[in-house]
C-alpha cells in the first residue's frame, strides 16, 4: 500500500516535471519570459531544465531518493524565486504555476521522507532500520 | 615557588595541547553556526546580486535541515547529535578505511586470513612466475612458526617416489580410488561459488589430475561438467541427496554414486569454521538454479542443520558411515574439526567394534575458510589444525586404527611447508579451498557472504562474473596445483626423505610447547 502510494506521487511528480523541463530547454516564452525576469536567462533557464529532467528520471528508476532530492532541491529554487521576485500570478496565469510547483514539492518531498535511508552515504544516519544489516 | 611551578608546567601543558590537537568541539560548533550564516549571506546574495546565488542557497538550506536532524531529533548516532555535520567526516573515514589499509598501510605480513606475502606466492605459482626473494626470509622464525627439518644428506629430486594416495584398498570396496597426487581441492558449493569460478576450478582440477570436493551444494552439476574427479560432500542438509524430510535418499545416492566422475563421498560431520553449526547460504546469493539444486525456498537464507539426523551417538554414525559406504559402493569418508579427544576415541573405539572405519578421516582445522558463518564460531571454536592432527594420529595409532582409515587435513594448507607440516602429522593428503580461490584471482575482498565479490569469484552477478574467463583461470589453478607439487618435491628432497612413511614429526620443527605452531 505504502509502495503504491510512493509510486503514485513519484509519478505524478515525474509527469508534471517532464514537460515542464522539456519547455524550458526548448526555449519555450512562458520559460524564457521567467528566467529574464530573475537574470538567468539563458544558462539558468537550461542548467534548470537538465536537472528537471534527470530528477524525473531518477523518480522513476531505483536511485528514487536521489531524484527526489534533487526534486526538493529545485523546487525550494523556485519557491524562493515566487518569494522573492516573480509573486504568486505570473503572466496572468491565476496561479497556476504555483499550483503545480506546491504539487511537485509535496510529493517530491514525501518521497524524499519516505525514502530516506537510500540516499547515497548520509542514507544510513537518517533511518532507524537501516544501519547495521545483520548477516 | 612550588604552586606557582605547578600552575607554570599545567598551563604550559594545556598550551600545548591546544597546539598539538585539533580541538574538534570547539571546531564543529563554529562549523554548525557557520553553516547558519552561510545560509543567509548566500539568500542576500541571491537577492541583491544574482538570482544564482539561491542554487547555493537550496544547498545550504537542506545542509542545515538534516544538520538540524542530527544534532536535535535523531538519538541514534552520539557524534551526530554532539558535533552535527563535522562528525560525517569520521564515518566518510572509517567507510574508506578496509580499502586504505589494505592497499597502502597494511604491511606486507600482517592481514588476516592471508597476508599479501602469503598471497602474492599464491599468485605467483598460478601465473608461473619465478618465486625467489632475496634477502631472508620476512618470517619472524623465533615464533611459533612451524619449520621443516633438512638432511645433512639430501635425496635427489628425482628419487622422491610420488606421494600417491588410494582410498577403499583398505577393505573390499567395489570401487577404489587413487589419487596421483597429495593436493585436493577442498569443499565449495556451487552457491557458495559462481557458476564460472566452479567451471573454471573443475577444469583446472582436471587438467592436473586432481580430486575436487563439490561441497555440500546439492547435484553437482556444474562440477560434473568438466570432467574432473569428484569428491561428493554430503553436509548436514544432504542437498542432492535428501528425502522431503532430510534424511538419506538411499536411490539418489546410489544413481549419484554411479556418475563416472564420482569418486568417493565424503560425509561432513562439522566444519572448522563453525563446528556445531550448520552450513550456511545467505539468501542473496541463492539463485533460481541454486534453489532448484538443492530444493530449497529463495526467501530466506539457508541454514543447514548442524548435525545428520541419522547421527546421535557413536553407534549410529557407524551405522550411518557403513550404509553410505553400502550404498554407494565408493570410498566414503567423513570430515570434522576436533572438539573434545575423548569423544573421538569414542568414536574410533565404536568403529572398531563394529569393525567399520570411514575410507578416510579429514581433519578441519578451527583456522578453515568458509564462505559464511558466524564470527563467534569462526574465532571461537574448535581445536586449530596442527593441534589436532598430532591427536587424532595418536588416537588412531592407540586404537589400532592407522591401518584402516587414513586422514587428510585442511585448514589454510596453501603452501607446500605447511602441507607438509600436516602430512608430517599424519595427513595422508591435503585439502585447500582458499589457496584454489587465490589462484583463480581472489583478492581477499572478505565479501563472499554478500554476493558481491568484485572477481566474480562467491557471487552469482553476471556483472561481476563477466571478467573471470574460465579457460584462463582454469590453466591457472592447474598451475598452482602443479606447483605446489613440485615445491613439495624439492622440500622433501632437502629433508631427504624419499617415501611417505619417512614424513614424521622427527622431520618437523614444531616451536611451542604444545606441539603446535602455524
Amino acid at each position: 500500500m505504502k509502495t503504491l502510494g510512493l509510486w503514485a506521487l513519484r509519478i505524478l511528480a515525474a509527469a508534471i516535471l517532464l514537460p515542464v523541463g522539456y519547455q524550458k530547454l526548448i526555449g519555450d516564452e512562458m520559460s524564457v519570459m521567467l528566467f529574464d525576469t530573475l537574470g538567468m536567462e539563458p544558462h539558468g533557464r537550461i542548467i534548470i531544465g537538465v536537472v528537471e529532467i534527470i530528477a524525473a528520471l531518477l523518480l522513476l528508476s531505483p536511485l528514487a531518493a536521489t531524484g527526489a532530492l534533487l526534486v526538493v532541491a529545485v523546487m525550494l529554487g523556485a519557491i524562493i524565486a515566487h518569494v522573492t521576485v516573480l509573486g504568486v500570478e505570473v503572466g496572468g496565469d491565476g496561479g497556476r504555476l504555483l499550483a503545480m510547483l506546491a504539487t511537485v514539492f509535496v510529493s517530491g518531498t514525501t518521497v524524499l521522507v519516505a525514502l530516506r535511508h537510500q540516499l547515497p552515504i548520509i542514507g544510513h544516519t537518517l533511518d532507524r532500520t537501516g544501519d547495521e544489516r545483520l548477516p | 615557588m612550588t604552586s606557582g611551578n605547578a600552575t607554570g608546567s599545567t598551563s604550559g601543558f594545556r598550551h600545548l595541547e591546544t597546539r598539538l590537537t585539533v580541538n574538534l568541539d570547539r571546531a564543529s560548533r563554529t562549523a554548525n553556526v557557520a553553516l547558519i550564516l552561510a545560509l543567509g549571506a548566500s539568500f542576500v546574495l541571491g537577492l541583491y546580486v544574482s538570482f544564482y546565488f539561491h542554487f547555493l542557497t537550496v544547498v545550504l538550506l537542506l545542509t542545515n535541515a538534516v544538520n538540524f536532524y542530527w544534532r536535535h531529533l535523531q538519538v541514534r548516532h552520539t557524534l551526530l547529535a554532539n558535533y552535527g555535520f563535522l562528525a560525517q567526516v569520521r564515518y566518510l573515514l572509517e567507510s574508506v578505511g578496509p580499502e586504505f589499509r589494505q592497499y597502502l598501510f597494511a604491511n606486507d605480513s600482517e592481514e588476516r586470513p592471508f597476508s599479501r606475502n602469503e598471497r602474492a606466492e599464491v599468485y605467483r605459482k598460478a601465473k608461473g612466475i619465478d618465486s625467489s626473494g632475496a634477502f631472508g626470509t620476512q618470517r619472524d622464525l623465533a615464533t611459533g612458526f612451524a619449520t621443516l627439518r633438512h638432511s645433512f644428506f639430501p635425496a635427489e629430486a628425482s628419487q622422491a617416489s610420488s606421494f600417491q594416495v588410494s582410498f577403499g584398498d583398505q577393505r573390499d570396496c567395489p570401487h577404489p580410488y587413487t589419487a596421483g597426487h597429495p593436493v585436493f581441492i577442498s569443499a565449495m558449493s556451487y552457491g557458495s561459488l559462481g557458476q564460472k569460478a566452479v567451471r573454471a576450478l573443475a577444469r583446472g582440477a582436471r587438467k592436473a589430475g586432481i580430486p575436487m570436493n563439490t561441497g555440500e551444494g546439492g547435484h553437482p552439476k556444474h562440477h560434473l561438467a568438466e570432467g574432473a574427479d569428484l569428491i561428493f560432500q554430503m553436509g548436514t542438509a544432504k542437498f542432492g541427496v535428501r528425502t522431503e524430510d532430510g534424511q538419506l535418499d538411499d536411490e539418489r545416492l546410489e544413481a549419484l554414486s554411479a556418475h563416472d566422475q564420482v569418486k568417493m563421498v565424503e560425509i561432513k560431520l562439522s566444519q572448522g569454521a563453525k563446528p556445531g553449526k550448520g552450513g550456511l547460504l545467505p539468501k542473496e546469493k541463492i539463485s533460481e538454479e541454486i534453489a532448484e539444486l538443492r530444493g530449497v525456498p529463495r526467501d530466506r537464507d539457508v541454514v543447514s542443520p548442524a548435525f545428520h539426523p541419522e547421527c546421535v551417538d557413536p553407534a549410529s554414525t557407524v551405522a550411518f558411515i557403513r550404509r553410505v559406504q553400502e550404498v554407494s559402493g565408493l570410498p566414503v569418508g567423513i570430515k570434522f574439526c576436533l572438539g573434545r579427544d575423548s569423544e573421538l576415541r569414542e568414536l574410533v573405539q565404536e568403529m572398531r567394534s563394529q569393525d567399520v572405519f570411514p575410507d578416510w578421516i579429514t581433519v578441519d582445522g578451527a583456522e578453515g575458510g568458509t564462505g559464511a558463518a558466524p564470527r563467534s564460531f569462526m574465532d571461537g571454536v574448535g581445536l586449530p589444525l596442527f593441534q589436532a592432527l598430532p591427536t587424532v594420529q595418536k588416537i588412531l595409532t592407540e586404537e589400532g586404527a592407522t591401518d584402516r582409515t587414513r586422514i587428510l587435513a585442511s585448514g589454510k594448507l596453501i603452501d607446500a611447508r605447511r602441507q607438509l607440516v600436516a602430512m608430517a602429522m599424519g595427513a595422508s593428503a591435503t585439502y585447500t579451498a582458499r589457496g584454489f580461490m587465490l589462484a583463480l584471482g581472489c583478492i581477499q575482498a572478505l565479501q563472499c557472504n554478500q554476493n558481491t565479490c568484485p572477481v566474480g569469484i562467491t557471487t552469482h552477478d553476471p556483472a561481476l562474473q563477466r571478467g573471470l574467463d574460465i579457460e584462463e583461470k582454469s590453466e591457472r589453478v592447474a598451475r598452482y596445483a602443479r606447483a605446489l607439487c613440485r615445491e613439495q618435491g624439492e622440500l622433501l628432497a632437502a629433508m631427504g626423505v624419499r617415501s611417505r612413511p619417512e614424513l614424521d614429526l622427527s622431520t618437523v620443527h614444531l616451536p611451542t610447547l604444545n606441539g603446535a605452531g602455524s
